[in-house]
C-alpha cells in the first residue's frame, strides 16, 4: 500500500493467508473476555499468539508457516508486539466477510510499527487494517510445563462432551476437581459448592467418548472454575461439528494443559481425511493450548 | 380529508416484499405523505439528527383508483409504524382471496375500545373466499398545514445534487464489510472521487481500517486519474484528490451508513455514493431497473441523505 518497495526489504514477516474465517475460529477460542491483550511472537516456523490471565492461565495460538500460502521471515531473533485481541479479531472479521474467498497479506512491522493487513485479490478493492502495536509488558512468564512422571497423565476426550462436561459444572461452581484414576481408567470431575455435580468419563464404557487414557496412578486436582470454563466457552463451532478431540495433561505440580485443533481449511475445499479423532491434513490445523494452574492444595499426597 | 385507494398487486409485492422490510430497518416510525399523484415514506425529514431517506412512489405504481382530498392541496401527511403496517398488510394478504383482487386502503377516524374521542387509522379491507378482513392500523393525527410545507420543502431541497456519483460496489459485500466496521469504531470518513474511487475509512487511535474501491462508474463531473497517484496509499490519494479538487471527503456516522445500506433489502439494481456541494451531506441513490431490463424504473425512487458530523476542522 505505502511506498512498497521500502518496506519490503524491511518488514520482519510478509505473509499470505486464504483462509480468513479459520484464523478468527482460532483466536476466538482464547478470547475469554472483552478486553484482552495478546503477545504475538514471529519466528521462522510462524506466529504464535499468547494470552494470559492474573498468572493462572495462559493460552497459545500456534498459527504454524504451513498454514500461510506465503510466509516470508526476514528477522533475526523472535519479534515480539502486543496487540488488543478484540481489536484483532475484529479487524480480521471484516477481511473474512468480503465475501468469495480472500487472500490477506499481514505485515509487520509498518512505518510506525503497525501490524499491517491488507487484501490483495482485487486490484481494484482493496480492504486494508493499520493496528497499533504495544510493547509487550514483560517477557511472558513462560509456564514450564513438564510431565508429572515417566508415565504421561492424559486423556483425550470428544471437545464437544468436554465443553458440555464444563458446562454442567457451573451450577456448582467456583473450585473443580479432576481427578484420573488407573482402575477402573476413569476421569472424574467433580464440583462442590451450592451443590455437588459429579461427572464420570469411564474409558472402557464409552470409548467413543473418551478416545484415549493413559495413566498409571491416581491423580486429584482442584481449579478454578472460571479458569476451566475459559479453556471451552469459546471453542469454535468447526471443532464440535467436525467432532474432533480435545487432549488434557496432567503435568508437574498439577498444571493442567489442554489442547484443541482448530481447522483453518478453506470451508470451499472438503477435506477427505475427517476420521473420528478429528484428523485433518496437519497443515490446515491450529493448535490451541491452554495452561491453568491448580488452586493452592492442603492435602495432595498423591503428586510430588 | 379523505384517503381511498386501492393497491394493485405490483403495489402490494413492493411493499410488502422490498420497501416495508428495508424502510423498517431505517426506523420504526416514518412520515407517509401522500399528494395528488405520488405517495412518500419519509424518515427524519422533520428533525435535525438521523438519516434522512426518501422513498418516492408514482400512485400508478402502488394504487389504482387513487382518491384523495384536503383542503391543503390535496395532500395529507401523518406518521405511522412501519412494523405495524407492514404486519397488518401481511395478515391481510393471508386471508385475502388472491381471485378477489381487491384490497382497499384507507384512512378513517373511528372509536377505539374505552375512549370516547375518534382517532385516525390507516385500514385495509380485503375480502377472503368466506371470510372478509379489516386491519385498522393506528396514525397520528394528520400533520398541520405548516409541518406538511415544511415536508413538502424537505422533499423538494433534494435538487442540491452531488456534482460527481460513483456506482458502489457490489452492495452484499458492502453490507457485510461495514457491519463488520461497526465494531471498529464510530466515525467513518467517506471519499468520493472524480476518477470513481470510493473510499470508507474509520481511523482510531489504535486502528485504522479502511476500504479503497477504484475504477467505479461515474455519473456526472469526472476526471482521468492521474498515473502519478498509482504508487500511493489509499489515504494519500484522497489527500492528492482533494487537493486538486478532484474528490471531496466528509466524517459520517458509521451507524448511519449501516442504516442507508439496508436499504439493499428493497432490492435495488445498483446503488450510487456522492457528496453534496460544500459537503453538506453523503447521499446514497439508489436505482432500480424495469424487471429484465436496464431501463431505470422512473415509477418509484429511494434515496438517503446522511448527515455530517462536525470534525471542527476544514
Amino acid at each position: 500500500m505505502s511506498s512498497a518497495a521500502a518496506v519490503d526489504t524491511e518488514a520482519d514477516l510478509v505473509c499470505e493467508l486464504d483462509s480468513v474465517r479459520g484464523i478468527v475460529d482460532a483466536l476466538c477460542s482464547v478470547r475469554w473476555k472483552r478486553f484482552q491483550d495478546a503477545l504475538v511472537e514471529l519466528s521462522e516456523h510462524g506466529i504464535v499468539i499468547i494470552v494470559e490471565e492474573t498468572g493462572c492461565l495462559q493460552a497459545k495460538v500456534y498459527l504454524q508457516r504451513e498454514l500461510f500460502i506465503k510466509y516470508d521471515y526476514a528477522a533475526t531473533g523472535r519479534p515480539r508486539f502486543g496487540v488488543s485481541l478484540g481489536l484483532f479479531i475484529d479487524c480480521l472479521n471484516t477481511f473474512s466477510v468480503h465475501g468469495r474467498s480472500n487472500v490477506l497479506e499481514l505485515r509487520y512491522p509498518g512505518p510506525d510499527m503497525q501490524l499491517m493487513l491488507r487484501s490483495v485479490d482485487s486490484p481494484d478493492a482493496c480492504i486494508y487494517a493499520e493496528i497499533r502495536t504495544i510493547i509487550p509488558e514483560t517477557i511472558s512468564w513462560d509456564y514450564n510445563f513438564e510431565p508429572a512422571g515417566s508415565t504421561p497423565l492424559s486423556f483425550t476426550v470428544k471437545s464437544a462432551a468436554l465443553k458440555e462436561a464444563i458446562d454442567d459444572l457451573e451450577w456448582p461452581g467456583s473450585s473443580i476437581q479432576i481427578s484420573l484414576q488407573p482402575a477402573p481408567p476413569s476421569v472424574i470431575f467433580r464440583g462442590e459448592g451450592h451443590g455437588d455435580l459429579q461427572i464420570d468419563f469411564n474409558y472402557y464404557a464409552n470409548t467413543d467418548l473418551l478416545i484415549a487414557f493413559s495413566c498409571d496412578r491416581q491423580v486429584s486436582h482442584r481449579y478454578k472454575y472460571k479458569f476451566l470454563r475459559a479453556t471451552t466457552s469459546n471453542i469454535p463451532a468447526s471443532v464440535l461439528k467436525d467432532n474432533r478431540g480435545s487432549k488434557a495433561t496432567i503435568g508437574r505440580g498439577g498444571m493442567l494443559k489442554i489442547q484443541h485443533l482448530v481447522s483453518v481449511a478453506k470451508p470451499s475445499v472438503p477435506h477427505p481425511h475427517i476420521d473420528s479423532a478429528g484428523y485433518q491434513q496437519p497443515s490446515r490445523i491450529a493448535y490451541i493450548e491452554f495452561f491453568v494452574k491448580p488452586e493452592v492444595e492442603e492435602s495432595n499426597a498423591d503428586d510430588d | 380529508m379523505k384517503f381511498k385507494a386501492f393497491l394493485t398487486d405490483n403495489g402490494i409485492n413492493l411493499l410488502e416484499k422490498r420497501i416495508l422490510p428495508a424502510l423498517d430497518k431505517m426506523g420504526r416510525v416514518c412520515h407517509l405523505y401522500l399528494t395528488r399523484d405520488h405517495a412518500f415514506f419519509l424518515h427524519n425529514l422533520l428533525s435535525v439528527d438521523g438519516v434522512h431517506s426518501v422513498a418516492q412512489f408514482s400512485k400508478e405504481s402502488l394504487f389504482h383508483d387513487y382518491r384523495i382530498s384536503s383542503n391543503n392541496d390535496d395532500r395529507i401527511a401523518f406518521s405511522v409504524d412501519l412494523s405495524l403496517l407492514h404486519r397488518a398488510l401481511r395478515s391481510v394478504l393471508a386471508v385475502r382471496d388472491s381471485n378477489s383482487n381487491a384490497l382497499l386502503i384507507k384512512l378513517v377516524k373511528k372509536l377505539p375500545p374505552n375512549s370516547t374521542q375518534a382517532t385516525p387509522f390507516l385500514t385495509f379491507e380485503a375480502r377472503g373466499h368466506r371470510s372478509a378482513v379489516v386491519q385498522d392500523v393506528p396514525v397520528s393525527k394528520p400533520l398541520s398545514r405548516a409541518d406538511v410545507h415544511e415536508l413538502h420543502l424537505a422533499v423538494e431541497s433534494c435538487e442540491q445534487l452531488p456534482a460527481t456519483l460513483v456506482m458502489a460496489p457490489e452492495l452484499s459485500s458492502l453490507h457485510s464489510f461495514v457491519d463488520g466496521m461497526k465494531h471498529v469504531g464510530d466515525v467513518m470518513g467517506v471519499s468520493v472521487s472524480k476518477y470513481g474511487d470510493l473510499h470508507l475509512q474509520i481511523s482510531t487511535s489504535l486502528i485504522a481500517l479502511g476500504a479503497e474501491f477504484r475504477k467505479l462508474k461515474v455519473l456526472g463531473e469526472r476526471a482521468d486519474p492521474v498515473a502519478e497517484d498509482n504508487g500511493l496509499s489509499a489515504k494519500t490519494r484522497v489527500e492528492r484528490g482533494v487537493q486538486r479538487g478532484d474528490a471531496m471527503s466528509v466524517q459520517v456516522s458509521v451507524k448511519h451508513f449501516f442504516k442507508s445500506l439496508q436499504c439493499s433489502l428493497a432490492k435495488p439494481d445498483c446503488a450510487f455514493f456522492g457528496i453534496a456541494p460544500q459537503g453538506a451531506c453523503l447521499m446514497v441513490f439508489f436505482q432500480f431497473f424495469v424487471p429484465g431490463t436496464r431501463v431505470t424504473d422512473k415509477s418509484f425512487s429511494l434515496h438517503c441523505k446522511l448527515p455530517v458530523l462536525d470534525t471542527g476542522s476544514s
